[in-house]
């Protein structure tokens, strides 16, 4: 019943972002075979484009890769949407805590009943990552199911490994937001500070063209080279405990 | 610690760290309690007395500072003894504190998933009495239907000890009879402890046998009403012209005012050695009158100020 309670209390932002991303999905799919005929026509000189600076190199990027079915959809979904939208939903998932002092949350009455304050926050802590990662393999998955329909094929083990490289690092965005919230008890600033830190990073990791996070995110060595980025994946996931096990130390100590 | 007692603290202490307060705020300074098993135990004091502190301490809320806590002689400390001391103990916070998102019936179900004692007949016997909707959700409860919610999931748990921080809060006088009604019913079905923490005097005079008044985060006046009604006096001293100053040697004088030919003595004991005293001093008449709970309570507290 532990479970319940946190499923209850995370349902809507769980539900309406998978809603909104299995419709983007449909979107995507829809729009395909136009931007596959409308890159037919596109012609690009590298040389000019990677002497105008990072954002030439990007676009150089977006356009080589979209120019196959697969590069479409890593570049559209992995690379970009699901990535941003992912990381927000984690960070929303992972603000305001179970044992934060809101009106109407009922804190005295859960630290009444016979659990531990670990055992609460674990709950809530597998419920958050097992929606976070359903909100990216869900829809991820259904860009396999559907493809056919377009005419085109994406295979489910490429949309299992890029949604495994989302969801562990944006589990790390879940965990630092999990963490702020059980010293901060609205749930906005969790939400405000975890979301800035992403976009933060991204910023920085976008304009020096870093190997950083948001790439092993999107899982580009894997979609480039086949290789998928395990010590990026290694460090997301050591930090995501890290902050957890933090966030069950700070709640261990506290008084309510 | 004695298994005679539910409840026994030694020495508790907590200190509060407050950004804007040096040192912090001591809520219990060295607070002694004992609660006997079986009882109904009135907890008595101000606002911020550090009853609510009191039983966030007992129920692993918060963490003492110093001190020793023990419940059915479990240590509060540690977190095993917190859970297995929760498991057998039913409390209703002051807020009446519960999920708002929550029906009736799911937080009832949600609550009785956590103990194998839970009690199906007291659930039924209590829903119904108390016409509470299933249906309903909790935010849309009024705050009476809300405290007899809180009431039935303690009740309904088949716990040992019922802790009630301030239950009558913001009820009406027809429905706080009910609620101590129901309490007072329930208590003698079931073999139960009740720590009732409340500022109502009357209402835990209605019902409790013992009484503790916490005064700045100790322990001021405990012990059975009963002892405590026969104890206490008020010594009433008539003087033929202005009463001279008062210097009572006697043990058990706990406050003395002097108004005119009139000197008023609250004592504790030494009725009559406090008698002979007076007569001693000339006064012309003594008054001997009993004392009632919200005296004692209203003497103990402006006394420790």
């Amino acid at each position: 019943m532990l479970w319940y309670k946190s499923w209850l209390d995370t349902r809507w932002r769980f539900l309406i972002p998978l809603a909104v991303l299995v419709i983007n999905i449909w979107g995507l799919l829809i729009e395909y075979p136009h931007i596959a005929n409308l890159l037919r026509t596109v012609h690009i000189q590298p040389d000019a484009l990677s002497e105008s600076g990072v954002l030439g190199r990007q676009i150089l990027e977006s356009v080589a890769a979209e120019r196959t079915y697969s590069g479409y959809i890593w570049y559209q979904w992995f690379r970009q949407n699901l990535s941003q939208l992912g990381t927000l939903c984690a960070v929303l998932l992972g603000s305001g805590s179970l044992l934060a002092g809101s009106s109407g949350a009922g804190t005295m009455f859960t630290l009444s009943l016979p659990a531990s304050r670990n055992q609460w926050l674990i709950a809530r802590a597998a419920v958050g990552l097992a929606q976070s990662l359903a909100l990216v393999a869900v829809p991820s998955l259904e860009i396999s199911l559907l493809s056919p329909k377009i005419g085109q094929h994406y295979a489910v083990s490429d949309a299992l490994v890029h949604s495994m490289c989302l969801f562990i690092v944006a589990a790390m965005f879940f965990s630092l937001a999990f963490l702020l919230s059980t010293e901060l008890n609205d749930i906005w600033r969790p939400l405000l500070i975890a979301g800035g830190a992403a976009v933060v990073l991204s910023i920085i990791e976008s304009r020096y063209e870093l190997n950083g996070i948001f790439r092993v995110m999107s899982g580009s060595t894997y979609f480039f080279a086949g290789s998928i980025p395990w010590i990026g994946l290694l460090i997301s996931a050591v930090l995501s405990l890290a902050m957890l096990y933090g966030a069950c130390v700070n709640v261990a100590r506290k008084d309510f | 610690m004695s298994d005679a007692y539910v409840i026994e603290t030694s020495d508790l202490r907590k200190t509060y760290d407050g950004p804007s307060v040096a040192g912090g705020i001591d809520a219990l300074r060295g607070l002694s309690l004992q609660v006997p098993r079986g009882s109904i135990f009135g907890f008595l004091g101000k606002n911020g007395a550090g009853k609510t502190t009191t039983i966030k301490v007992l129920l692993g809320m918060a963490h003492a500072t110093g001190g020793e806590a023990r419940v059915f002689g479990l240590p509060v400390r540690e977190r095993d003894s917190s859970v297995a001391i929760r498991r057998r103990t039913g409390f209703v916070s002051e807020d009446k504190d519960l999920y708002d998102l929550m029906t009736v019936e799911q937080i009832i179900r949600f609550t009785a998933s956590f103990y194998s004692s839970w009690r199906n007949d007291l659930e039924y016997r209590y829903l119904r009495s108390f016409e509470l909707p299933p249906d309903r959700k909790v935010k849309d409860l009024s705050r009476g239907m809300r405290t007899k919610l809180a009431l039935l999931l303690a009740l309904s748990r088949g716990a040992e000890l019922l802790i009630l921080d301030e239950p009558t809060s913001g009820l009406d006088p027809a429905m706080t009879e009910e609620v101590l009604q129901t309490l007072v019913t329930h208590v003698a079905s079931q073999e139960m402890t009740v720590f009732l923490s409340s500022h109502h005097l009357t209402h835990v005079e209605q019902i409790a046998d013992r009484v503790a008044i916490i005064d700045r985060g100790h322990i001021a006046v405990s012990g059975a009403l009963e002892d405590l009604r026969e104890t206490y006096r008020r010594l009433q001293l008539v003087f033929d012209g202005d009463a001279p100053e008062p210097a009572f040697r006697t043990a058990g004088a706990l406050r003395v005012e002097r108004r005119g030919r009139v000197i008023t003595v609250l004592c504790n004991r030494g009725v009559d050695q406090i008698s002979a005293e007076a007569r001693a001093l000339g006064a012309a008449s003594i008054e001997v009158m009993p004392v009632s709970l919200k005296e004692i309570f209203l003497e103990t507290v402006n006394g420790e100020n």
